[in-house]
């Protein structure tokens, strides 16, 4: 074809590279480099994730082989320790971080959104609680505030888009227990979700808000069947 | 597991579920440690291989998310990236040059490619379209993770010359897969 050039040539290009990266021929710091780029250059990680695609298929090759039982609890310790420890950000326990994070949620509000997203206290402040959400890879950083009074939870979507073509919906996870929906963000900026006593209850320090990506109207089943674009803990200030 | 059952053990994962991680190990590391062995061809390689592996899946899982692709075939690069890293990382000594020359090829399984319908087809379709060398060369780098370097001592030809070959298989491979 006349888009491959002349025996004696060695063809260039992006595609090229992006596909020696799948094959995985190239030399070690030819390959660090590449791999560098693939986490900065999006139309070029695009390249790279078709080619990925094309060679999927041959995954079939390689045969299955059951790892040794010691794996599983080595990689536990590396993850988790021995102890039965919360394997979260230490940031997050921070009290000071998150005091922080509550006087820029209301300049936030103060600039940003006016008195939508936070009511300023007219008498004594009400207990509020308190979420940052975001994940690594995502663009959708949001912040959850939780008044208890109104038992009202307004969720802000502060970067990112709501797609056009999905829902984004939000999920309450108490411990171990399966993710409860809590409704659909509607709009960028504010939503509010009043939420019935029973799951404002379960709203706590340590409870986790998450937001997956769901077909236009919600999960079909109930429980969270697309990526979750961000999630966080919940804490008191 | 169905692959709507791994994508919702990745997602649990990415919010720091131990459970469903734990079931995601059951259910995927053995297809994940059958790559480490295939690539790295050393069992103590291969095990160390794939706790590095589950400790960056549990630290990528978010990244699922964004990434449009198959659950297990996003779990299979990752293994696979991880181990020809390993592999390009080492040293590489005259024995293992020689070694690579008598790799048996694995042939694609008849009985497999049979059962591999539509799009999943189309990559062995257009890689038969290649000369047979040419084709081996592409499976062998996919498949054991061979460098330019052991390609080009294996096919008895300069660097150079292997990774011209190379390129224009791989553009001849686009044309049909694409075209």
């Amino acid at each position: 074809m006349s888009s491959i050039p002349p025996e004696d040539t060695i063809p260039e290009g992006d595609d090229l590279i992006a596909a020696e990266y799948v094959l995985g021929v190239l030399p070690a710091e030819e390959r660090r480099a590449v791999a560098r780029r693939i986490e900065t250059d999006k139309p070029f990680a695009q390249l790279v994730a078709r080619w990925q695609h094309h060679f999927d298929p041959l995954n079939e090759h390689f045969a299955e082989a059951s790892a040794p039982h010691y794996l599983k609890s080595r990689i536990d310790h590396r993850l988790f320790g021995t102890e039965e420890t919360q394997a979260g950000i230490p940031l997050w326990g921070s009290v000071i971080f998150w005091r922080g994070l509550a006087f820029a949620a209301l300049a936030l509000a103060v600039i940003g959104f006016g008195r939508d997203l936070i009511e300023f206290p007219t008498t004594e402040p009400a207990p509020q609680l308190i979420a940052s959400m975001a994940a690594d890879g995502s663009p959708v950083r949001t912040m959850a505030i939780f008044d208890d009074q109104t038992r009202k939870l307004k969720i802000t979507v502060v970067a990112g888009d709501i797609p056009q073509d999905r829902s984004l919906e939000l999920w309450l996870i108490a411990g171990n227990e399966a993710p409860v929906s809590l409704g659909l963000l509607k709009s960028p900026q504010v939503t509010a979700f009043d939420l019935p006593q029973p799951v404002a209850a379960k709203l706590r320090d340590g409870t986790t808000l998450a937001i997956s990506v769901e077909p236009i109207g919600g999960s079909p089943s109930g429980a969270p069947t697309g990526a979750v674009v961000a999630a966080g803990t919940v804490r008191g200030i | 597991m169905t692959p709507e059952g791994i994508s919702e053990l990745i997602s649990r994962v990415s919010l720091r579920d131990r459970a469903a991680f734990d079931a995601l190990y059951a259910s995927t590391s053995a297809k994940l440690f059958g790559v480490c062995l295939r690539v790295l061809g050393n069992r103590t390689e291969a095990e160390d291989a794939l706790q590095d592996i589950y400790v960056k899946i549990w630290n990528k899982a978010d990244r699922f998310a964004v990434a449009d692709t198959s659950p297990i075939s996003w779990l299979v690069a990752i293994a696979r990236n991880h181990c020809i890293d390993v592999l390009r990382a080492r040293k590489l000594v005259a024995a293992e040059l020689d070694q690579a020359a008598d790799v048996v090829e694995p042939s694609p399984n008849p009985e497999q490619s049979a059962v591999a319908k539509g799009e999943a087809q189309r990559i062995y379709d257009c890689l038969d379209q290649l000369e047979a060398a040419r084709a081996e060369a592409v499976r062998a780098a996919y498949l054991n993770g061979d460098s330019y370097e052991a390609l080009a001592s294996r096919y008895k030809v300069p660097l150079n010359t292997m990774r011209t070959w190379l390129r224009r298989s791989l553009m001849k491979l686009k044309e049909c897969l694409e075209g």
